[in-house]
Order: structure tokens, then C-alpha cells, then sequence
């Protein structure tokens, strides 16, 4: 469950760290500490659940910094991805990601 | 789809059932129920909980090695649907599982066996030194009722071979 205020750990080697979320879809802007960045979630604490009954829970909450098209501004990502960025039209993250889950 | 085995208690989860936590090295844990999960989230470890398939076959209580263990292992080619093969797995599937099961009740059945003869033996000894209790010995010693009675049976030497009816 991510709300205003949750704290994500970034995925990506972007030089972001850590960051809270403060709301959605915000416009994006050069990356710099205390930024308002656009960044999409790849996984979640809180358990997905799938249309073929598949229920997934990850150990953190985490996500990669995107510009406005949804490129992921780093050029690695760590860690498994939810599978739904699939769908969602994220292919740039996904064909960097290590391991779609 | 795939039936996963879960990893705290070797249950298989079928589709629509249970929960799988991806920890962050992307290890992916299955499990069948929320006791299982909430084991594992306890940190328990499952070779020490007593009721898990791990514990059982580590302490010796359940079958660990037989020829019918080889047909369940992990695949990752799809095959090819064919017909004839599907329906032969189908009733080998049915066959192997029968024996499986025969084999591993008689593993335990074989496990258990010395405890039984172990049980018998305790028990005559304690009844041959305990009799006191059950009967006083002066009595004992008198009723003859206690040993099997010699019955007299009275044969009549004129019976004949006629056909007489059978007496019930």
C-alpha cells in the first residue's frame, strides 16, 4: 500500500537513494536531492493479486525514476519485477530488469 | 500452470491457493496456507518443526529414497501435447501414486513394528510379576477355573455308520 509519505527504495542506478512518495503522476524534472521526480513502483510489500489466482508479496517497496514517455532515467534496475509493468507499457524497465516476476 | 511444492511444509499448492514471497536476491518462496507463511515469516525452520514433511524425512519417520521419486522431478521443457502421451501419464500418474503410498505405509509400518513386539514384551513380564493384582495367589492356587478345564468326552462304541442328521 503506498501512500503519500512511504518511503521506496530506488532500483535503478540512478544516483536517487531512497524516496517518498508524495503523490501521484507528477511532472518530472532534473534529478537532484529533495527533487520531485516521477518514478513507477516495481514491487510492493503488500501482496499483488493475479487474475490466475497467483497471490506475490515482495520484500520492500521499491521503484525505478522514469522521465514523462515512462524511460527509466538509470540504466540498470536490481531486483525482480512485478510482471504487470508488462501490461502497463513499460517494456524500457522490463527489458532491463534482471527478473520479471 | 504448476503445482509448487510449498517450501516450509512440502504440501503441494494448487492454482488459486496460497502465497508467494519474492525476496529480494528474487528467491521465490511458495507456500500452501498463512500457517506455513506465518512460520516463515517467524523465521522457523521448517527442518526443526515437527509436522512438516523436512523434519519427518531428516529424523528417519517417513520414506526418503525410492525409484517412485524420480518421476516427479522439476521440468522446465514444455512437451508437446499428444494425446496418447497425456492419457498414459494420466494412468501411470494414478498407478505410481498407489505405489508410492503402499511403500511409504510400509516404511512406517516397519518403523513401528519394534515398538509393538517391545510394548507385548513389557507387557507379559509385567502381568507374570503383577498377577498378585489381578488375582490373590492363595486363590490362584485353588480355583482351577484359571487353567483350561480337560473335558470328558463319553464315545459309545455301537455307534454305527448310519446317516444320522448332524447334531447342531
Amino acid at each position: 500500500m503506498i501512500q503519500p509519505q512511504t518511503h521506496l527504495n530506488v532500483a535503478d542506478n540512478s544516483r536517487a537513494r531512497e524516496l517518498m512518495c508524495i503523490r501521484e503522476a507528477v511532472p518530472n524534472t532534473p534529478l537532484e536531492r529533495s527533487e520531485v521526480i516521477t518514478a513507477v513502483i516495481i514491487s510492493t510489500r503488500k501482496e499483488l493479486k493475479r487474475d490466475n489466482g497467483m497471490i506475490i508479496r515482495y520484500d520492500d517497496n521499491a521503484a525505478v525514476v522514469i522521465d514523462q514517455e515512462g524511460n527509466p532515467k538509470g540504466t540498470q534496475i536490481f531486483g525482480a519485477i512485478a510482471r504487470e509493468l508488462r501490461q502497463l507499457n513499460f517494456t524500457k524497465i522490463v527489458s532491463l530488469a534482471p527478473e520479471v516476476l | 500452470m504448476r503445482l509448487e511444492k510449498c517450501w516450509f511444509c512440502s504440501s503441494t499448492v494448487y492454482p488459486g491457493h496460497g502465497i508467494q514471497f519474492v525476496r529480494n536476491d528474487a528467491k521465490i518462496f511458495h507456500f500452501c496456507r498463512s500457517k506455513c507463511h506465518k512460520n516463515f515469516k517467524m523465521k522457523r525452520n521448517p527442518r526443526k518443526v515437527k509436522w512438516t514433511k523436512a523434519y519427518r524425512r531428516l529424523h528417519g519417520k517417513d520414506m526418503t529414497q525410492d525409484s517412485t521419486f524420480e518421476f516427479e522431478r522439476k521440468r522446465n521443457r514444455p512437451e508437446r501435447y499428444d494425446r496418447n502421451l497425456a492419457e498414459n501419464t494420466l494412468k501411470a500418474i494414478k498407478k505410481i501414486d498407489k505405489i508410492r503410498s503402499d511403500r511409504a505405509s510400509g516404511h512406517i509400518k516397519n518403523r513401528l513394528k519394534t515398538g509393538k513386539v517391545q510394548r507385548q514384551k513389557e507387557a507379559r513380564k509385567q502381568l507374570e510379576l503383577g498377577i498378585h493384582l489381578v488375582k490373590a495367589p492363595l486363590a490362584l492356587a485353588q480355583d482351577s477355573s484359571l487353567c483350561l478345564p480337560k473335558i470328558k468326552v463319553n464315545v459309545s462304541q455301537t455307534q454305527t455308520e448310519e446317516n444320522q442328521p448332524m447334531e447342531e
